[in-house]
C-alpha cells in the first residue's frame, strides 16, 4: 500500500508538465477552438516522439506497453494544460482495438496510432443519453459480406479529424443471452456519413454524426456479433477513468490559479487571500481535488492490474463532477469579474471542466450504480473491501 | 502507486482478525460495551497485554524501546481491527510520538515500553479554559525551583486524567516571550501531590453512548494543579521549545486508524442496518433518493480512507506532511457529521431515541453519534484552524 507516486510515476509527470508548460500554452487552447482541424499536427507527432501515445500500447505494436496509471498520469497533464489534441477519443479507440480486435485490426491501426498518423474516435450515445445497451438504435444490417449502418450518434469526439470511429450498434434484439449489441470499426470518409458540429461550452469538437446506410467490411466488426456489450461496457469504463484523469489535472491547475490570483489580488488594503473565507475556500478547493485524484488513482491502478474497478471508476467520475465543478467555480469567484472575461484565460479551464462533468455519466448514474452494489446483494459492507458490481 | 496490501500485510490482517475471534468471547465483549471506553476492566487489561506481547503495539517503533522497527502500514492494520471493536491498542496519542522525536535517551527508555504494555496511560493536558483552539495563549505556569519545576494552573477537557498514570502538560516556562516561544511539555506521573481531578461528563453520557460511537465513552474533566512539584528531568525537550514538540506530536495523531472509523463507521452502520431491517414493512434502501444520498456519502468515505492511506504512505516513506494530516482532519470528521446527519432524516423519529429505550435502532448509536459526531470537527484542531493551516502553510496564502 502506498498511494503515492513512486519515482518512474513522479518522472513520467515531471517529463510531461515541462514538456507541455513549454509547447502548450493557452494561447494554443484559444486558437483550436476556432480552428477547424481543431488540434495542431506537429503537437500530435511530438506527443507521438515522447512516446506517449502508445504509452499503453503492447510493444510488439509500436508501442511501450507501460501500465495504465502512466497513460493516466499523461492525460491528467494534458488535462491540466488544456492541450487541445485529440488524445482522450485516439486513446480510448486505440485501448479498445488492444484489448478487443483482431490482430488484423491491431496491426493496421495501433502502430499508427503509436506514430501519430492517425486520430481516432469512438462513437455510443444517442438520444437518451445514459450508457445502458436499450439506448442503442443506430442499426448495423448483414448485407454479403457488409454491415449496412443507419442511425445517429450524439456527442462525438474529434470526428472531423478522426480517421476512423468505433460505432456501437444494434444487430439483433435483446435476447437472454446477449444485448444484441456489436462494434464496428468505421472509415469516417465513408459514403453516407454526415458530420453536424455541435456547439457546447467547452467548446471542443463533439459532433452529432449521422449514418445513412453506410456500409462496413465485415472483417471491421470488433469481437463476436451481437456480443458486444461487455466490450462497449470495458471501453466506457476506459473512457471514464482517463476523463477523471483529464479532469483532475485541469482542476487542479484551476485552483492553483485562484489561489495565486488570491496571493496578488488587494481589496479593503491587503491581499484577498488573507481573508479567511478566502483561505478557507481554498483550502476546501485542495481537499476536493486531492479526493477527486485519489479515487481516480484507486481506480486506474485497479484497471490497470485487471481487478474489477467499475464502482471504482464510478465513484470518481462522481467526485469529480460535483467536486471539480465546485472548484473551478470557486477560483471563478476568487477571480471576481475578470474570471468571467472573455480575454482571460481562466475560462478555458472552467468550460472545459465543466463540460466534461456532463459526459460520461452524471453524478445520478453513477451513483445508482454504487447503491446497486452496496445495498442490492448480500453481505456486510465495509470500507476497504472490495465491492463488486450488481449488473 | 499501489492501492493494494501486500500478501504480508493481508496476512496480518487476517492473523489479527483470528486473534480477535479466538479471544475476544462475550465476557470481554461485554466489558468493553459496559465500562468506559478507555479505563478497561481487567479483561481488556489482560486483552491488552496479550496484543503487546504478539508485538502488535507500537509496531513502527525502534525495537530498543519496545518497538518492532516495522512499517506504519503494518500499525494501522493492527489498530483498525482493533478499533473496529473498540479496543485502542496503539497510537498512546499524541505523547508517543513527541517522546520519540524529542525526548531523552532516559525517557525514552522509561516511558516507551510502559506505553507499549499499558502499564503506563497519558492524560493529555493541553485545553485550558481560556486557551483552547488558540492553545498558544495558555497560562498554566511552571517555575523553576533548583532542579524542580513547581506547576500551577487549571487544564480543561483531561479526559482520561481519572485513570491515566501519567501527564503529558504543556506549561509556560517564560512568561516574557512571545507566547509560541516561552511553553514547555512535562509528563510525570498523575499520583504526583497537588494535582485534583474533577469530572466534567457530556450531553452523550446520560443514559451511556453505546460502543463506537463517536466522542461517545467519553467522561472527561478538569484537573487543577496546586504546587505540583516535579523533577526538571521530566521536560520533554528543550525548555521553551514545548510548542513545537507537542505541535508535532499533534499533527501525527490527527491521522491514523481510530481517527478515520470514528468518522467513517456510521456509513458501514447505515448500510448494513437497512439492508437487513425496515420500519414497519417500509424499506428505506429501496427510496431512490435515500439511495443517492447513501451513496455519495459511500464515495465520501472512500476519501476518508485514500486520505488516511496517503498519510500513513508519507509516514511510511519517512516524510512529513505539510497540509495533508490537516486535510484529513477537515475532511472525515465532517463528512461523520454529514452521514450522521443524514441518518436521522432516513430513520425519521427512531433516530432520535437513546441506548436505554426499548424501541430505539442499533441501541441508540444513531441518536448518540447526532450528539457527538460534531465534536471530532472541534477537538484535536478544529476544522477552522485546520483549514487555516492548511491555507497558510499548505498554499502559502498570507496571514490576515
Ligand atoms: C470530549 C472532549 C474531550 C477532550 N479531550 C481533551 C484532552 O484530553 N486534552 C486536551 O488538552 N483537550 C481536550 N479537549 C479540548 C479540545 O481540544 C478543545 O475543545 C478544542 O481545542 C477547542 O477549544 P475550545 O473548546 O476552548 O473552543 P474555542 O477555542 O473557544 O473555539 C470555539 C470555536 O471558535 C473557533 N475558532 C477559534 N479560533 C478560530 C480562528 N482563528 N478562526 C476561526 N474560528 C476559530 C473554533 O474552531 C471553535 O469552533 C477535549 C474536548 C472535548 C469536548
Amino acid at each position: 500500500m502506498d498511494v503515492l507516486l513512486n519515482e518512474e510515476e513522479e518522472m513520467v509527470k515531471n517529463a510531461a508538465r515541462e514538456f507541455l508548460g513549454g509547447e502548450c500554452p493557452p494561447s494554443l487552447a484559444r486558437a483550436m477552438e476556432v480552428d477547424d482541424l481543431g488540434y495542431p499536427p506537429e503537437l500530435w507527432s511530438q506527443m507521438a516522439q515522447l512516446g506517449w501515445l502508445g504509452m499503453s500500447l503492447p510493444e510488439s505494436l509500436g508501442g511501450q506497453g507501460l501500465p495504465l496509471t502512466y497513460l493516466g498520469i499523461i492525460m491528467e497533464e494534458v488535462g491540466r494544460a488544456i492541450a487541445p489534441v485529440p488524445f482522450h477519443s485516439t486513446m480510448v479507440a486505440a485501448l479498445t482495438i488492444a484489448a478487443d480486435g483482431s490482430q488484423e485490426q491491431k496491426q493496421s491501426v495501433l502502430p499508427r496510432v503509436c506514430q501519430g498518423d492517425t486520430v481516432l474516435t469512438w462513437a455510443l450515445t444517442e438520444r437518451d443519453p445514459r450508457f445502458l445497451p436499450e439506448t442503442i438504435a443506430t442499426e448495423a444490417v448483414e448485407q454479403g459480406d457488409n454491415f449496412v449502418i443507419s442511425g445517429t450518434k450524439m456527442f462525438v469526439d474529434n470526428f472531423g479529424a478522426a480517421e476512423k470511429c468505433l460505432v456501437v450498434c444494434r444487430t439483433a434484439s435483446a435476447s437472454d443471452g446477449d444485448q444484441g449489441i456489436s462494434l464496428f470499426l468505421v472509415d469516417t470518409g465513408s459514403a453516407g456519413i454526415s458530420n453536424v458540429p455541435l456547439t457546447a461550452i467547452a467548446r471542443d469538437k463533439q459532433s452529432q454524426v449521422i449514418f445513412d446506410n453506410v456500409s462496413v467490411p465485415r472483417s471491421n466488426l470488433i469481437g463476436q456479433i451481437n456480443q458486444g456489450w461487455p466490450v462497449v461496457q470495458a471501453m466506457i469504463d476506459r473512457a471514464t477513468v482517463l476523463l477523471c484523469a483529464q479532469m483532475v489535472g485541469a482542476t487542479r491547475k484551476d485552483a492553483e490559479m485562484g489561489i495565486e490570483y488570491a496571493k496578488n489580488r488587494a481589496a479593503f488594503g491587503r491581499p484577498i487571500g488573507s481573508f479567511q473565507s478566502i483561505q478557507h475556500l481554498c483550502a476546501d478547493m485542495i481537499l476536493w481535488v486531492d479526493g477527486a485524484q485519489l479515487l481516480t488513482y484507486e481506480a486506474l491502478w485497479k484497471m490497470d492490474q485487471g481487478l474489477p474497478s467499475s464502482i471504482e471508476i464510478s465513484q470518481a467520475k462522481s467526485f469529480c463532477n460535483d467536486k471539480c465543478e465546485a472548484v473551478v467555480r470557486s477560483s471563478q469567484v476568487i477571480h471576481g469579474g475578470i474570471g468571467f472575461m472573455m480575454e482571460f484565460d481562466l475560462h478555458l479551464w472552467f468550460r472545459r471542466v465543466t463540460s466534461w462533468t456532463m459526459r460520461l455519466g452524471t453524478s445520478f448514474e453513477h451513483r445508482s450504480k454504487i447503491a446497486k452494489a452496496l445495498l442490492d446483494q448480500p453481505g456486510r459492507v465495509r470500507l476497504g473491501m472490495n465491492l463488486e458490481p450488481v449488473p | 502507486m499501489e492501492f493494494a496490501y501486500t500478501a504480508e500485510q493481508q496476512a496480518l490482517r487476517d492473523e489479527v482478525q483470528r486473534f480477535i475471534q479466538e479471544n475476544v468471547n462475550e465476557d470481554v465483549r461485554s466489558e468493553i460495551e459496559n465500562t468506559d471506553e478507555m479505563s478497561q476492566g481487567p479483561l481488556v487489561r489482560d486483552l491488552r497485554k496479550k496484543v503487546a506481547a504478539k508485538g502488535w503495539v507500537g509496531i513502527s517503533w525502534p525495537k530498543e524501546y519496545g518497538g518492532q522497527d516495522g512499517s506504519r502500514i503494518d500499525q494501522y492494520i493492527v489498530e483498525e481491527e482493533f478499533s473496529r471493536i473498540g479496543v485502542g491498542v496503539g497510537g498512546a496519542g499524541s505523547g508517543a510520538p513527541a517522546i520519540l522525536a524529542a525526548g531523552t535517551e532516559e525517557q525514552k527508555k522509561t516511558l516507551l515500553p510502559g506505553l507499549i504494555s499499558g502499564e503506563i496511560t497519558l492524560a493529555l493536558g493541553f485545553t485550558e479554559p481560556q486557551a483552547g483552539a488558540d492553545l498558544a495563549s495558555l497560562q498554566c505556569r511552571a517555575v523553576r525551583d533548583g532542579d524542580d519545576f513547581v506547576i500551577n494552573g487549571q487544564k480543561m477537557y483531561t479526559s482520561s486524567a481519572h485513570y491515566a498514570s501519567h501527564i503529558y502538560l504543556m506549561a509556560r516556562t517564560d512568561p516574557d516571550a512571545p507566547k509560541h516561544r516561552g511553553i514547555s511539555i512535562f509528563i510525570f506521573p498523575m499520583d504526583t501531590p497537588g494535582i485534583t481531578v474533577r469530572p466534567l461528563w457530556t450531553i452523550q453520557n446520560d443514559p451511556p453512548a453505546p460502543i463506537g460511537t463517536t466522542y461517545g465513552q467519553r467522561r472527561t474533566n478538569e484537573t487543577f494543579f496546586e504546587d505540583v512539584r516535579v523533577p526538571a528531568t521530566c521536560m520533554l525537550g528543550e525548555e521553551n521549545q514545548g510548542w513545537y514538540v507537542g505541535a508535532m506530536g499533534l499533527n501525527l495523531d490527527r491521522v491514523g486508524a481510530s481517527r478515520y472509523l470514528i468518522s467513517v463507521r456510521r456509513d458501514e452502520d447505515i448500510i448494513n442496518w437497512a439492508k437487513d431491517n425496515d420500519l414497519g414493512g417500509h424499506d428505506v434502501s429501496q427510496d431512490p433518493a435515500i439511495r443517492d444520498r447513501l451513496a455519495e456519502l459511500w464515495i465520501e468515505a472512500q476519501v476518508c480512507r485514500l486520505m488516511t492511506m496517503r498519510s500513513m504512505s508519507l509516514m511510511e516513506r519517512g516524510d512529513t506532511f505539510t497540509y495533508e494530516g490537516a486535510a484529513e482532519k477537515v475532511w472525515a470528521p465532517e463528512h461523520g457529521v454529514r452521514t450522521t446527519e443524514t441518518i436521522s432524516q432516513i430513520l425519521g423519529p427512531y433516530a432520535q431515541l437513546m441506548s436505554t429505550s426499548e424501541e430505539a435502532i442499533e441501541h441508540g448509536l444513531f441518536a448518540h453519534n447526532l450528539l457527538g459526531s460534531f465534536q471530532s470537527g472541534i477537538n484535536h484542531g478544529s476544522v477552522q484552524v485546520m483549514r487555516d493551516q492548511i491555507a497558510r502553510r499548505g498554499l502559502g496564502l498570507p496571514r490576515g
